[in-house]
Formats: C-alpha cells, sequence, structure tokens
C-alpha cells in the first residue's frame, strides 16, 4: 500500500517523535535520582525523603480515595443512564425533550474544564454559605469528579448496548425475567467487559485532572497533584518532586501496560475458543 | 379496541418510568452539579461586583465593558492581545499536533497489524499521566537550565540570561503534547478505514506522491483531521495548567485571567464575563467546524 521509500521516511520521522514524547519524562526520573547533600552520583536520597514526607501520604491517600470513591459512583450512575438511554427512550423520537439526554450528557466533555471547575467552585460557595453544607473539601471534590466521569461511562456502556441483539432483551421478557432479573443476569454480565472499562477510564480521568480538582479543593484536601503544583509554585522544582512524579509515571504506565496486554490475552484466548468450537 | 389502546398507553407509561428510573439519576446528577451551577456562573456576569469581587445588584454590564479594555483608566489593549495571544497559540499547537499525527498515523498503519494497538498506546499513554507532572516535566527540557536551552543559546535563539520557557514557545510546545492523542486517535480512525483503491487507481495513472497525498488520502481522511482540530483547539484555547507553569507572565492566556478573577484578585462578575467571551469564541468554533464537516461530507459518528 505504502511505498518502501515513503515507509522509510515514515518511520524517520516516527521514532523521533516517540522518543521526544518520553524525553521530559525521562528527565524527570533521571533528576529524581540526584546526588544527596554534600556527595556526589546518583542516589535514592530524594526517595528516602519522600519515603518520610508525612504530607505526601496523607495526599496520596486522599487523590485514592478520590479516584476510587468517584469512579464507584459515576459507574453505577453511568451504567444505568447507557442500559437506560439504549433500551427505554424512543427511537427517532423528536423535538427539545427527546436531546434532552444527549445535550446533557455531552455538556460535561464539551465544556473547557476550566470553565467547569469555576462554576463548581462558585456553586459550593453558593451551597455553603446558604445552608452550611458542601464546605470545600474531599466531598465536593469527590462530587465534581463523579460529574464529569459519568457520561465517560455512559458512552462506554451505550456503545456496548447498542451493538447488541435488541431480541435478546425480548428474550428474557418471555422466559419471565422481570425487569430487575433481565438487568442482572442479561445486561451485566453481557455489558461487563463495558462496566470495567468504565471503571478504568473514570479512574485514569480522575488522577489526570487538575484543573477541576483545583477548584473544588479547600484547604484540607490537598491532593498529590495539588501537593506538586504547590511545592513547585512554590520553591521550583526539587529532587523530591522529581521522585514523586517519577513513581506517579511509572505506576501509570505500568498499569496500562499490565491492563493492555492481559486484555489482549484474553481477547486471544476467546478468538481461540470459538475458532475451537467451531470446528 | 379501547382494552388495546389502554394496554399500549400503559405498556409507553411503563417505558417512560423505567426511562427515568434509570436514567434520571445520572441525568439529574449532571444538571444538578454541572448545569445549574454554569448557568449561576454566567449571570454573574450581568451583577455588579463588591469591594470583594463578589456579584451584587444592582444588575450591570460593566463586566462586558471590563473585558472589552475599559477600566477607569481608560481603555488598554491588554485583554484583547491575551485573547488574540490564546488563539495563536492554540491555533499553532492545532497544527504542529496535526503536522505530526500524518506521518505518525500512517508509519503506524505501515506496521504489522499486531503490534499496531501497542504503537498507538505509546502515543497515548503520556496524557494518562497527570496534568501538572506531564506539563512540568517539560520544564526539564525547556526550563533556564536544561538540555534544550543549551541548543538555544549555542544558536542564539534566546539571550542567555533566559530558558526556553517560561515563554510562548514552551507554551505552545506545552500544548501540542498535551493534545497529541485528541488529534492522533479519531485521524487514525480515518485512516484505517481508508480506501486505497483510490490510492492504486492514482498510482495506475501516474499521479506523483504528493498528487496523490494530496487528492487521493487527505480527502479521506479529512472527517478525522477536523474532529481532531476540534478535540485540540477547544481544551487547547481554554488551558490552564499549560500556560501557568510554562508561561509565566509573558505569556498569559485567558484561561489564566479568567482563574485570577476568582482566586488571587477576586472579581467574580468580570471574570464571569470573560468566560462567557471564552465560550461565545469556542462555541463558534464548534458551530463552525460541524458546518465545514457536513459541507465536506465528514460521515456523522454514531452518537447517543
Amino acid at each position: 500500500m505504502i511505498p518502501r521509500s515513503v515507509r522509510f521516511a515514515l518511520s524517520g520521522i516516527s521514532w523521533p517523535v516517540y522518543v521526544l514524547l518520553y524525553t521530559p519524562l525521562a528527565l524527570v526520573a533521571y533528576y529524581s535520582f540526584a546526588p544527596a547533600p554534600n556527595s556526589v552520583g546518583h542516589s535514592l536520597h530524594a526517595y528516602n525523603v519522600l519515603l518520610h514526607d508525612g504530607d505526601v501520604f496523607v495526599a496520596l491517600r486522599r487523590s485514592l480515595i478520590l479516584a476510587f470513591g468517584s469512579a464507584i459512583v459515576s459507574t453505577a450512575l453511568g451504567t444505568l443512564l447507557g442500559y437506560g438511554l439504549c433500551r427505554f427512550r424512543k427511537r427517532n423520537a423528536k423535538g427539545f425533550l427527546a436531546h434532552m439526554p444527549s445535550l446533557i450528557i455531552y455538556t460535561p466533555i464539551i465544556m473547557p474544564s476550566l470553565v467547569f471547575g469555576i462554576s463548581e467552585l462558585i456553586f459550593f460557595n453558593f451551597v455553603h454559605g446558604a445552608t452550611g453544607l458542601l464546605a470545600a473539601g474531599l466531598g465536593t471534590m469527590i462530587i465534581a469528579h463523579i460529574t464529569f466521569q459519568v457520561p465517560y461511562v455512559a458512552l462506554t456502556v451505550f456503545a456496548r448496548l447498542s451493538g447488541l441483539d435488541p431480541y435478546l432483551f425480548e428474550a428474557s421478557y418471555d422466559l419471565y425475567a422481570n425487569g430487575l432479573k433481565s438487568f442482572f443476569y442479561l445486561v451485566v454480565p453481557v455489558v461487563q467487559p463495558a462496566i470495567i472499562g468504565g471503571f478504568l477510564l473514570g479512574i485514569t480521568l480522575s488522577i489526570d485532572d487538575f484543573t477541576i480538582s483545583f477548584f473544588t479543593s479547600g484547604p484540607g484536601s490537598v491532593t498529590l497533584p495539588i501537593y506538586i503544583y504547590g511545592a513547585i509554585a512554590r520553591k521550583g522544582i526539587s529532587p523530591e518532586i522529581n521522585a514523586l512524579g517519577t513513581l506517579m509515571i511509572s505506576t501509570i504506565i505500568v498499569m496500562a501496560l499490565a491492563h493492555f496486554f492481559i486484555t489482549r490475552q484474553r481477547e486471544r484466548a476467546d478468538q481461540l475458543a470459538a475458532r475451537g468450537n467451531v470446528s | 379496541m379501547s382494552t388495546a389502546v389502554t394496554q399500549i398507553d400503559a405498556a409507553a407509561h411503563r417505558q417512560r418510568l423505567r426511562l427515568l428510573a434509570t436514567s434520571g439519576p445520572g441525568l439529574f446528577w449532571i444538571m444538578l452539579f454541572l448545569l445549574i451551577p454554569s448557568a449561576i456562573l454566567l449571570g454573574i456576569a450581568f451583577f455588579s461586583a463588591d469591594d470583594y469581587g463578589n456579584p451584587v445588584l444592582p444588575l450591570s454590564l460593566q463586566p462586558f465593558q471590563q473585558v472589552a479594555g475599559y477600566s477607569l483608566l481608560g481603555w488598554d489593549a491588554g485583554n484583547i492581545n491575551i485573547f488574540l495571544r490564546s488563539l495563536e497559540q492554540a491555533g499553532i499547537a492545532t497544527i504542529v499536533s496535526a503536522a505530526v499525527s500524518y506521518p505518525l498515523v500512517f508509519f503506524i498503519l505501515s506496521r504489522p497489524e499486531g503490534i499496531r494497538p501497542l504503537l498507538l498506546l505509546f502515543i497515548v499513554l503520556p496524557s494518562w499521566t497527570n496534568q501538572v507532572v506531564r506539563t512540568y516535566a517539560w520544564l526539564e527540557l525547556l526550563g533556564p537550565n536544561a538540555p534544550l536551552t543549551w541548543v538555544a543559546h549555542a544558536l542564539h535563539i534566546v539571550p542567555p540570561d533566559l530558558g526556553l520557557a517560561p515563554g510562548s514557545f514552551a507554551v505552545t510546545t506545552g500544548l501540542a503534547y498535551n493534545y497529541l492523542p485528541y488529534m492522533i486517535v479519531p485521524l487514525y480512525a480515518s485512516a484505517e478505514k481508508l480506501d486505497w483503491t483510490l490510492v492504486e487507481a492514482g498510482r495506475d495513472l501516474y499521479a506523483s506522491g504528493v498528487k496523490l497525498f494530496w487528492h487521493a488520502v487527505f480527502p479521506q481522511t479529512l472527517p478525522g483531521l477536523l474532529s481532531g482540530v476540534i478535540f485540540v483547539a477547544i481544551p487547547a484555547f481554554g488551558d490552564y495548567v499549560v500556560p501557568q507553569l510554562l508561561g509565566g507572565d509573558r505569556a498569559l492566556m485567558i484561561g489564566s485571567l479568567i482563574a485570577n478573577q476568582f482566586t488571587e484578585t477576586p472579581d467574580w462578575p468580570y471574570g464571569a464575563a470573560l468566560t462567557i467571551i471564552m465560550l461565545v469564541f469556542t462555541g463558534l468554533g464548534l458551530v463552525g467546524f460541524r458546518i465545514l464537516t457536513r459541507k465536506l461530507g465528514g460521515a456523522e459518528e454514531a452518537t447517543i
């Protein structure tokens, strides 16, 4: 398809781009092994300092609570949402009301995260001023993170369900399954990969986010990204910050690669099994 | 007959109840925690500010005058410059990421099918690390005492006491780096479906490489490119982290200007008016590109 000479040129451009994509991240790792004070050569000094920094561990705990807490709720809400829209919405319905769900679902995706974050900041501020509830902190951060994750989970589940034979549902009703039974015995197993995918996507989005967290956080809810941002703003990049960055980068890379190879292996096994059944 | 009708009515009613029970909670959540808050934010733009920057009555259009550059000190081009700079930075970042994406996408397609997902994954992976980490990482390469800055000093591009970051160059680089996957993924999706027989036909007619790309490949990948442009340009225009960490005072962008009105020197109505202007720009861009996509015959993706 692509001539040899062009392929050669494509490789010549692309490999340097791959290298460039990882150079900044590699430099973060490189500088994290800075020498200890009054000594030369690479060392694990920065990691040692990090290990004894209580604030970092508190921030890490908050980040994990934020990621898992928000992803669990958004997976539940998003799965129901995707399922409901796929199954119970009238097809080809016209008018504003029929388009409302799509409009609502796409707003969090389209809205710039800065506008998202500031809207929440003002809203929580007003609600807190009026009722004393929802003081800025980990709780408001979790609410905001749920809000931007729900559409992604819903879209993932919706995509999986809409590829499904609609007669499956009718078959389940013919076998006297009621709505709940049909949901738990048919829908959940079938969309399970999408639910797990949506959950992981939610966690990834939560870990990736800084802007929305920044505007919804309070003084007592510093998470890892906010901690790093604050440290850089105060005293620039230090070996400890690089060590923390290195740990965050490598965790994500290891988890992503593990997920990739595990799902690929499972897909291959499924394909083999399917082939075995046919023959 | 009438019992049949009531049965259908009851079925439709049940259907509606089920729709409400399943999709209601999620939709309600987004309405309560995003649509209402953003409506409040936009509404604030039409209030006056008190001494603490909080919105108070009477209603006023003064925040919009402030946006246009009018203040007690007279007119100032500062805001317009910031707007133009944001457009420019987002525009260049979009062009750079498109220019990088084309060779990358066809490079991946030229590799055996088995390793393509892995090659794609390695493009997307950096964007899964945290925004702050992957952005500040560029300071290690562009900062005042960093490798690329030494090169720039040797070439006399940058004055000896300054680095490539903070500054516009670093912001553009950071934006292109952050949003590259958003260009690659849609472009890859449309390039994957490319009808190569058209390219073969062109080759049979002795078309040159450039002509082949321009007339046989490019039009087919246009829908992917246009989606990519939207996915990159819109978030890049309003980005907050990149200009904040890599821009410094010399490369202030609209995002930082808006954020300042809610953090450092509070003036909520002014900040809200700036937000409205930013959203109008974003919306115009979005609508413009949608019209363009339809005109060019871009395929509509499956949507909810």
